[in-house]
């Protein structure tokens, strides 16, 4: 599986995917409260970054990160 | 099923709830055109004047959806986070 070892790699492989082709590139978060687990996965269907975590910080983290992304997903911007 | 920006949040804190004890609550997002028909294969695709943003939540087989407008973008953040 491609997970990923830390936050910021994430970070940077998801805009990176984002911007070479917007239209097809999804973020995907799985949350399981019961395990205290948070999935997040960003995929254009050719390449996919994942990355896993049970700690709280990274939830603020995960709020920024959603937050940019999907700013930039409704702009006018190409 | 596709709700309104405040419907959805609404449904989205619902499933947190009920998947507290046992179940994934998944969420996805992705950038979206507009587009509701089929595209031809020989046409030029127009460009968007404008994109939106669909946000898709699940909850084992109960399914909701949005889309949200750049508009609304800084209002679902601060109800949602």
């Amino acid at each position: 599986m491609t997970y990923l070892t830390s936050w910021e790699e994430f970070a940077k492989a998801a805009e990176r995917l984002y911007l070479s082709d917007p239209i097809k590139c999804r973020f995907v978060t799985k949350y399981r409260h019961c395990d205290g687990k948070l999935c997040v996965k960003v995929t254009d269907d050719k390449a996919c970054f994942q990355y896993r975590t049970e700690h709280a910080q990274d939830v603020k983290k995960l709020e920024k990160l959603t937050g940019h992304l999907m700013r930039h997903m409704a702009s006018k911007e190409k | 099923m596709l709700l309104e920006n405040d419907a959805f949040l609404s449904e989205l804190t619902k499933l947190f709830m009920q998947g507290k004890s046992s179940r994934s609550v998944s969420m996805t997002m992705k950038r979206y055109d507009g587009w509701t028909k089929p595209k031809p294969r020989a046409s030029v695709v127009a460009e968007p004047a404008e994109y939106k943003c669909l946000v898709r939540a699940t909850l084992g087989n109960k399914k909701i959806s949005t889309v949200i407008n750049h508009k609304d973008v800084t209002k679902f953040q601060m109800v949602s986070l």
